[in-house]
């Protein structure tokens, strides 16, 4: 049994699209990055999932319940961080963690002043004296603090400093070794990247790609810097495999997914001062998934 | 039917400051007013003003709001025409305004993706702010009752009344906020992103007043006020037969269950924009 699975989920607001044909499969205590640009359907896709709007057509499941039907039990289950966070201002956060807690019905005292200690947290302050870091420390303990077996989380750093990151993600990952699934919604390719394990790419609606971490390094896509000792263009080097070809001035910078010897040997007569390769990050090698997908439907 | 009671208690606790600003002015204003009526009688105002009340303006013009110089005399006569501004105005005003919010703003604050993503169904949802709102109502219709039989007891002087017929009206006022209140609630969920309803509230008590004003000071319109549950309170307070009428008690229950269910049935299948 899947965590999260959905099927055709697709939701229309009006005209407007949402999200379209999405099939989802997240395994239990996985960490599942969901990657896309602003708008691509993201914070559709979990708002659908939690019932807050209902889906056009298409059906999902949390821990095999209907996330329709069900949605009760469901949630019994999960801890949900937003994106912004809004909560009612004239509450302290004690007031709202003890509220938040309430619905569960437990008792979640000492978890929350643990956590509270662990991000310096003032709990005794009204959310609308808080400053935006804080809200989102606040939204981090809303979400933790009844121990859920499935966090779902949607851009859950933003506002955060580096050091509350860190501690967020140590906190994670030790939720994550108790075999809570992590539902993980981000832009930023490089925080997935330290987290996650696989990950799905949404673009204008729709699921694009959903692959592991590692496989996607190990494309071979490689970023390629040469400094000649002459100006050159951007077809410097004809070689297969070469994508992305810039030139500036005496250097050429590009994206290589071809062999390495048939590179090398291309390079070898020519007067060259410097040579980098590099593995790229996340964020190039999407560029290049977005880029090639544009290419195919040009061609299609 | 289920209560969830956290919620219940944050929405009781969310709206007491309210409560409290609208029952203690409310309140006051009417044993202020019946203070007043104790002044009207002693100083003898009534007999200087005869002459005036007996133009054929004037005198339309107290038929329009329900009253005349003998029910003014009278302590519940006029408990009911001058503290009508109080009740019937204010009572609604309060009655809608509250109804109104209580469902509406979670999703105009955006706090509905808090309370959305926690263990409760839509339908506790309404269910435990509805009876949040009745609370209230019914606490405001017990203030005004006790603000009412003490101001006539201390100030009704040489004047006799039937306490029945206070009560009898007392409920309509009841039923009549009741009504504004499911006014409220349906009205504030047809607006998108749940925008505060405040204009239209206050529109829709004033324009429903205007309107039975109207239909009582002209014969011709006088069908129309129907339109407005202004007219279905009896304000005949002084008739000797003075008492529920099973027929305006069906229309305010009646009005009120077909809203608050349609509610309920809007809110199960409303998409939460935030």
């Amino acid at each position: 049994m899947y965590v999260i699975e959905t099927q055709g989920l697709t939701k229309f607001y009006g005209k407007d699209r949402g999200i379209i044909d999405l099939d989802l499969k997240i395994e239990t205590g996985e960490i599942f990055g969901f990657i896309g640009p602003n708008g691509a359907g993201k914070s559709t896709t979990i708002r659908t999932l939690l019932g807050l709007i209902f889906p056009t057509s298409g059906s999902g499941r949390i821990f095999g319940m209907d996330i329709v039907r069900e949605t009760k039990e469901i949630k019994k289950q999960i801890g949900y961080m937003p994106s912004e966070v809004n909560y009612y201002e004239k509450m302290d956060g004690q007031e709202l963690l003890r509220y938040s807690a309430n619905f569960y019905g437990k008792d979640c005292e000492s978890r929350i002043n643990e956590l509270a200690d662990i991000f310096s947290l003032d709990l005794n302050r009204k959310i609308i004296d808080l400053s935006r870091g804080n809200r989102k420390k606040i939204s981090i303990l809303q979400c933790l603090i009844h121990r859920p077996r499935l966090l779902i989380l949607d851009e859950p750093t933003t506002g955060l400093d580096p050091l509350m990151q860190a501690k967020f993600f140590d906190i994670l990952r030790e939720e994550n070794s108790r075999d809570t699934t992590i539902f993980f919604s981000s832009h930023t390719l490089s925080e997935v990247q330290k987290m996650c394990r696989r990950v799905g790419i949404i673009k204008e609606g729709k699921i694009i790609a959903v692959e592991d971490i590692e496989s996607l390094r190990k494309k071979q896509l490689r970023k390629v810097q040469v400094e000649f000792a002459y100006p050159v263009k951007s077809g410097e080097i004809e070689c297969t495999g070469v994508i992305a070809s810039q030139a500036v001035e005496n250097n050429l910078h590009f994206m290589f997914s071809g062999k390495m010897g048939d590179l090398l040997n291309n390079l070898a007569g020519k007067d060259i001062k410097d040579l980098i390769i590099e593995e790229p990050t996340l964020e190039e090698i999407f560029m290049h998934y977005y880029s090639e997908e544009k290419e195919h439907n040009k061609k299609s | 039917m289920t209560i969830n009671t956290n919620l219940y208690f944050k929405e009781l606790k969310r709206y007491r400051k309210f409560f409290l600003a609208w029952s203690i002015s409310i309140s006051v204003l009417i044993v202020m007013e019946l203070a007043f009526y104790h002044i009207f009688m002693k100083e003898e105002m009534v007999k200087m003003m005869a002459t005036f009340f007996e133009n054929p303006f004037m005198k339309n013009m107290m038929t329009a709001f329900g009253t005349s110089l003998d029910v003014l005399t009278n302590a519940l006569g006029y408990y009911a025409t001058r503290n009508a501004i109080y009740i019937i105005l204010l009572g609604p005003f309060f009655s809608i305004m509250l109804a109104g919010k209580i469902l509406a703003r979670e999703e105009h604050e955006k706090t509905a993706e808090f309370l959305l993503s926690k263990p409760i169904t839509r339908l506790e949802i309404v269910w435990s702010k509805l009876a949040a709102f009745l609370t209230y109502l019914l606490l405001l219709s017990v203030m005004l009752l006790l603000a009412g039989s003490i101001g006539l007891e201390i100030f009704k002087g040489e004047s006799v009344y039937r306490r029945s017929a206070f009560f009898v009206h007392s409920f309509y006022f009841f039923l009549l906020m009741l009504t504004f209140g499911a006014i409220g609630l349906f009205l504030s969920l047809l607006i998108k992103r749940g925008r505060p309803i405040t204009n239209i509230s206050i529109g829709i008590v004033f324009g429903g007043y205007l309107i039975d004003v109207l239909s009582k000071a002209t014969q011709s319109a006088s069908k129309f006020g129907y339109i407005s549950p202004f007219k279905f309170v009896d304000s005949g307070i002084l008739r000797p037969d003075y008492g529920l009428e099973w027929w305006r008690v069906l229309y305010f229950l009646g009005i009120s269950l077909v809203l608050i269910t349609l509610t309920f049935f809007i809110y199960k299948k409303k998409d939460i924009l935030i």
